[in-house]
């Protein structure tokens, strides 16, 4: 079952992560979910597919009530961000579930209608959280033409959905990055492959380097801290991608 | 959900209307043909005469009974693709009842609110599945209604075979034609046999 590990807390604010699934099907990606909690508002942040559901409830369930949950954020449309959407409404139909405008008319295969789907327009926007405020980042075409991360300015935090993400062994499938540069060989391959666009990637960089952020938390591998965060921006912006890289093409 | 077919029987009953909406193709397509034939036949009958007045009276019935049994295989379609979004939906319910029954066996201690969505699910899962057992008592019957029709059909058929001795001069040919209409006939009632068997086996 995964479990869910606090990662950051300042009253009754904080980040949970729900990560690291041992009995999930071999078949199925693993995914870190994030818990935003604040004054009793809670938001969840790409809650994954329908397979992963009960090990996401299940850990949820150890730190708040899962069906108090409020909010969803899908970074983007794939299946294994959001396609448990309609398993969330079945436990709670007044969830609204944040999205790109693009996808608003996509997600409701997986569940949902436009009463629960909230389109982000492609310039982004806040949202109140608590007492708070969380803001959705334009991220598009990385990889998702629609593609949204999620900075909460008070912790520090940049829920950066694919971007930062690591295919790890399970051997080295640590919760934090310790060692960057053995860390980053497992997210080469990924960035190279899925992350299109030398211009949105350079413009991304350009703007995560202007924002305080102390962890920069991906949907897949592990979460950058400290230095790492601007040690992983500055690899990100050299870091070759798109067609030109890729050695299949015709 | 004790009533709660597993998701083996409930793909395999989802086949089974799909075939059946196979088989309905089939029995249009003669049905069809039986048309076109009964018209050419009573073009024949009227070619013929004093002589072939009661073999027109007999096509008119078997081109009656065409237009019926099209009819009634339109309405068993209208009733196989309910059926085939009925399963479809049995489908999706059972593998998301799956999943959350999942997550409240993992929660140590479920809340009654998650416990109500269960119970919820459950009863949305019943009524569905009472739908689904409705419909396939319907198609049953519009089987049963075709049955007959067909039954109707061979008895006039033959009756079309006694008439066509009175043609005279166009006996042969209207013995051809009323030899057609009995094959025809023919073939359509084991495709009705086999779609009774097949729906009355779930």
């Amino acid at each position: 079952m995964k479990t869910a590990q606090t990662i950051y807390q300042e009253g009754s604010h904080r980040w949970v992560v729900i990560a690291r699934d041992p009995s999930k099907p071999d078949c199925v990606i693993d995914t870190n979910e994030y818990l935003i909690s604040r004054e009793g508002d809670n938001l969840l942040t790409d809650p994954g597919g329908s397979e992963i559901f009960p090990a996401v409830f299940a850990a949820l369930s150890t730190i708040v009530d899962p069906m108090s949950i409020r909010y969803l954020f899908a970074s983007h449309q794939d299946p294994d961000i959001i396609s448990s959407l309609g398993l969330w409404l079945e436990c709670n139909p007044d969830i609204r579930c944040y999205v790109s405008r693009l996808w608003s008319s996509f997600i409701p295969h997986f569940g949902g209608d436009e009463n629960s789907l909230v389109a982000i327009p492609d310039e982004g926007m806040s949202m109140p959280l608590g007492s708070g405020q969380i803001e959705y980042v334009p991220a598009h075409f990385l990889h998702s033409s629609g593609n949204f991360h999620l900075y909460d300015p008070d912790a520090r935090i940049l829920f950066s959905g694919d971007v930062g993400a690591a295919l790890m062994p399970p051997e080295e499938d640590e919760l934090f990055v310790r060692d960057f540069d053995k860390h980053i060989r497992h997210a080469e391959g990924f960035h190279r492959r899925w992350m299109g666009s030398t211009e949105a990637k350079l413009d991304w960089c350009e703007r995560a380097s202007r924002m305080k952020i102390d962890m920069l938390c991906p949907q897949h591998g592990s979460i950058y801290q400290g230095d790492d965060v601007m040690r992983f921006i500055n690899w990100f912006a050299e870091l070759p991608v798109g067609l030109s890289t890729f050695r299949h093409r015709r | 959900m004790s009533n709660k077919p597993t998701h083996k029987t409930s793909s395999g009953e989802l086949a089974g209307f799909v075939r059946l909406n196979e088989g309905i193709k089939g029995v249009v397509l003669i049905a069809f043909q039986i048309n076109i034939m009964a018209l050419n036949a009573i073009l024949l009958a009227h070619r013929a005469g004093e002589v072939a007045l009661g073999f027109g009276v007999i096509s008119k019935e078997l081109r009656s009974l065409s237009v019926e049994l099209t009819g009634l295989m339109q309405e068993l379609s209208n009733d196989a693709y309910l059926a085939v979004n009925l399963i479809s939906d049995l489908l999706r319910q059972e593998r998301r009842y799956r999943l959350l029954k999942k997550a409240t066996d993992l929660v140590v201690n479920p809340s009654p609110a998650l416990r109500d969505v269960m119970v919820r699910r459950e009863e949305e899962f019943s009524l569905i599945t009472h739908r689904v057992r409705d419909v396939r008592l319907r198609l049953l019957d519009r089987l049963e209604d075709a049955r007959k029709l067909c039954q109707f059909g061979t008895a006039i058929s033959r009756s079309a075979k006694i008439e066509a001795a009175y043609g005279r001069e166009y006996g042969r040919a209207l013995a051809e034609v009323s030899q057609e209409f009995d094959q025809k006939i023919q073939n359509i009632l084991p495709s009705i046999e086999a779609l009774c068997t097949g729906m009355q086996r779930r």
